[in-house]
């Protein structure tokens, strides 16, 4: 039992005397550290190449954060009404654009059309003598 | 360049080109005042069709409702009864009537971009509106031949436009147009 609680105290000892050299080394080598020197060494693409996004969206619980995102507030500061109703004007006028050039480009074609009619209609027969002419 | 040309609101009125565009001319020419082609014409026509019925479907329900709340009893309405029909050539004149006096579009003239001027590219009018309301039926009743002029007349003026001294003309910038959906291609790239 003293063996025991004699380990312990010297444990505990050790625990307390490690921390303390922790705290005392650690600490000024962490603030010693010229942390945009070593972020510049980082290739961050090749480092973001070998995250797998799948596991880690796996392990992140979206529900929990969206219930802890404050909806009112966040509508008060964004004006999504304004937001949604350009959106819809965009998307009317798109449509509407659309429509329009596919009529315009249907009335090119018919105009097409009947001016090579009109050219059909309108050429001359070509003169007997000419097939005559090219026949041997 | 011209401003972009939003539904509903006012503009300035197209001057007619003087010829129709040539074949296979496209955007990014402007096509505002050059005279509109059958196509556009035929789909603002049936647009307005379906418009102009569903409202007077729409003023006929609504009176048989009101009569049901006044009189208490339904009217039934027989759409081969002749005052129904008679109903329904007023309703129709006034809502040709009412936008090309106005302001020479009609709802499905708005959608398809094209408004009625007069023939040398200015207002409408009341005159001409009436006159041009009074005339259409008759491009009909010729055996659809008065809409012969869209296809074969250099300024693609059918029967009821000869008669009332108007034109039918692009009111949209085409070329505005594209420039907005190319806008559109390149921020959705992005």
């Amino acid at each position: 039992m003293r063996i025991r609680s004699a380990n312990r105290a010297l444990v505990e000892q050790v625990d307390s005397m490690a921390q303390g050299v922790a705290q005392r080394v650690i600490d000024p080598f962490v603030e010693s550290l010229d942390l945009n020197a070593i972020i510049a060494r980082v290739d961050l693409n090749q480092a973001l190449d070998r995250v797998d996004i799948n596991k880690l969206l796996a392990r992140v619980d979206i529900n929990r954060i969206l219930g802890r995102v404050d909806v009112e507030a966040l509508v008060k500061n964004t004006d999504l009404g304004a937001l949604f109703a350009s959106s819809s004007k965009t998307l009317v006028t798109e449509a509407v654009d659309l429509g329009r050039d596919h009529a315009v480009s249907m009335d090119d074609t018919l105009a097409r059309w009947v001016s090579r009619l009109r050219r059909h209609h309108s050429e001359p027969a070509p003169p007997e003598s000419a097939n005559a002419y090219e026949e041997p | 360049m011209t401003a972009p040309v939003a539904l509903g609101q006012p503009e300035p009125i197209p001057r007619p080109g003087g010829t129709a565009p040539p074949a296979g001319a496209r955007a990014p020419k402007h096509r505002r005042g050059d005279y509109a082609g059958f196509a556009s014409r035929f789909i603002a026509f049936t647009f307005d069709c379906v418009l102009s019925i569903a409202a007077f479907e729409l003023v006929l329900v609504a009176a048989s409702y009101a009569a049901t709340v006044l009189t208490g009893s339904s009217i039934h309405w027989n759409k081969g009864d002749q005052w129904v029909i008679l109903a329904f050539l007023v309703w129709e004149f006034l809502y040709y009537a009412h936008f090309w006096t106005t302001s020479g579009r009609t709802p499905g003239m708005i959608i398809l971009g094209v408004q009625v001027v007069g023939r040398d590219g200015t207002r409408v009018g009341t005159r001409r509106g009436l006159v041009r309301t009074l005339a259409f039926p008759l491009s009909f009743l010729l055996l659809g031949l008065g809409f012969l002029g869209i296809l074969f007349r250099p300024d693609r003026r059918a029967l009821h436009d000869v008669i009332a001294g108007t034109a039918l003309v692009y009111a949209w910038d085409a070329r505005d147009a594209h420039l907005r959906s190319f806008a559109r291609e390149g921020s959705g790239r992005q």
